[in-house]
């Protein structure tokens, strides 16, 4: 039954996915905590910190959730939820992007959609460091001075992680 | 510059594995070097041009990229192949991680840790905002466009489903009357 709640609910959270998973990240946080309740808020930002830290698409967050909500199968099945409804959209709309390139359209939705995106991006954020109703600051340092850095430096984001971790220990 | 696309689905597949093996730290540069420097694929406008359309479509990004070049190469094959070959090393890799997580999970310490590395990635995420933002921010239609979906999502934690539509299509027109 969880499979197929993952399946539904990743599926749709995959179509609605418009500045990739950042942007979903508050949803799945209300979803999977709020609603569902397939970890604590503790262990979400936990799960998030490892796919941060492993290699790859930090899409691969949604395989720990579905692994932690059901098993190998769960993880293997959220991943594929959040991907394929996009895939598909992909692959139908690489050929139509070229030849609406002159249109209007393109342009009124490509302007459209990103004030959205960065809206949902810092809310991701956002809601990672609030995982209570009140937000919690020594998240919130470390978050800062994350953006800092991030902000005036040009370091491969790793070293970043790993201060935070360091950072973690001592505040935590 | 000359460009020669893969040659067959295995090289396609090692393409994308070596994009996922070692894209520690965000796979997008990983994906540029291995693709535009490396081996040649495609050209860096084309690069920079299909990056562009699989930040505008919904889902992960690279991901779509995966989808997007395997099928101009190969169809429905080079497509399925250039996924699994991106997801396939991160997603052992993250699973690794997450098993020897939970045998270390009751160590107040590790969670310490994991925390705050958790944390370091919730501010990655709002500088990244705050970078896409900078462009944004001299429209007062965008900038009241990205407040009410962060007062709308960040603070008063709506379902998305229910903002997306209504965010979009005010946007949308918006954007049709060149306020964006």
């Amino acid at each position: 039954v969880i499979l197929v709640e993952l399946l539904l609910h990743f599926g749709v959270l995959s179509l609605i996915s418009f500045g990739g998973m950042p942007a979903v990240m508050p949803e799945m946080q209300r979803l999977v905590v709020d609603v569902k309740g397939w970890t604590t808020p503790a262990e979400f930002i936990q799960l998030f910190a490892i796919a941060q830290a492993a290699p790859g698409p930090n899409v691969l967050v949604v395989s720990l959730i579905g692994w932690k909500a059901a098993g190998l199968a769960g993880a293997v099945v959220a991943l594929l939820a959040v991907c394929f409804p996009a895939a598909v959209v992909s692959w139908v709309v690489a050929d139509l992007w070229e030849r609406f390139k002159e249109s209007p359209w393109r342009t009124a939705i490509q302007r459209a959609i990103a004030p959205l995106v960065v809206g949902l991006i810092f809310s991701g954020g956002y809601v990672l460091c609030t995982p209570e109703t009140t937000p919690d600051w020594r998240l919130w340092a470390i978050a800062g001075a994350t953006i800092a850095a991030s902000l005036t430096t040009r370091l491969n984001p790793l070293w970043l992680l790993a201060a935070g971790g360091a950072l973690g220990a001592f505040l935590l | 510059m000359q460009v020669t696309p893969p040659r067959n689905l295995l090289e396609l597949f090692t393409g994308f594995l070596a994009i996922g093996a070692r894209s520690f730290g965000g796979v997008l540069p990983w994906a540029h070097r291995t693709m535009v420097e490396e081996r040649r694929w495609i050209t860096q406008a084309d690069f920079a041009e299909t990056i562009g359309l699989c930040q505008f479509l919904p889902g992960p990004n690279i991901g779509n990229a995966s989808i997007v070049l395997g099928k101009r190469w190969f169809g429905v094959s080079g497509a399925v192949v250039a996924f699994l070959g991106l997801m396939g090393f991160p997603f052992i890799w993250v699973m690794a991680l997450g098993v020897l997580y939970l045998e270390w999970a009751s160590d107040p310490v590790v969670r310490a840790v994991v925390t705050g590395v958790g944390a370091t990635g919730a501010g990655l995420f709002m500088a990244t905002a705050i970078k896409l933002g900078r462009a944004l921010v001299r429209k007062p239609a965008a900038v009241a466009l990205m407040t009410a979906c962060f007062l709308a999502v960040g603070i008063g934690r709506l379902p998305l489903l229910l903002v997306m539509p209504v965010a979009a299509a005010i946007g949308i027109i918006a954007a049709r009357r060149g306020w964006l």
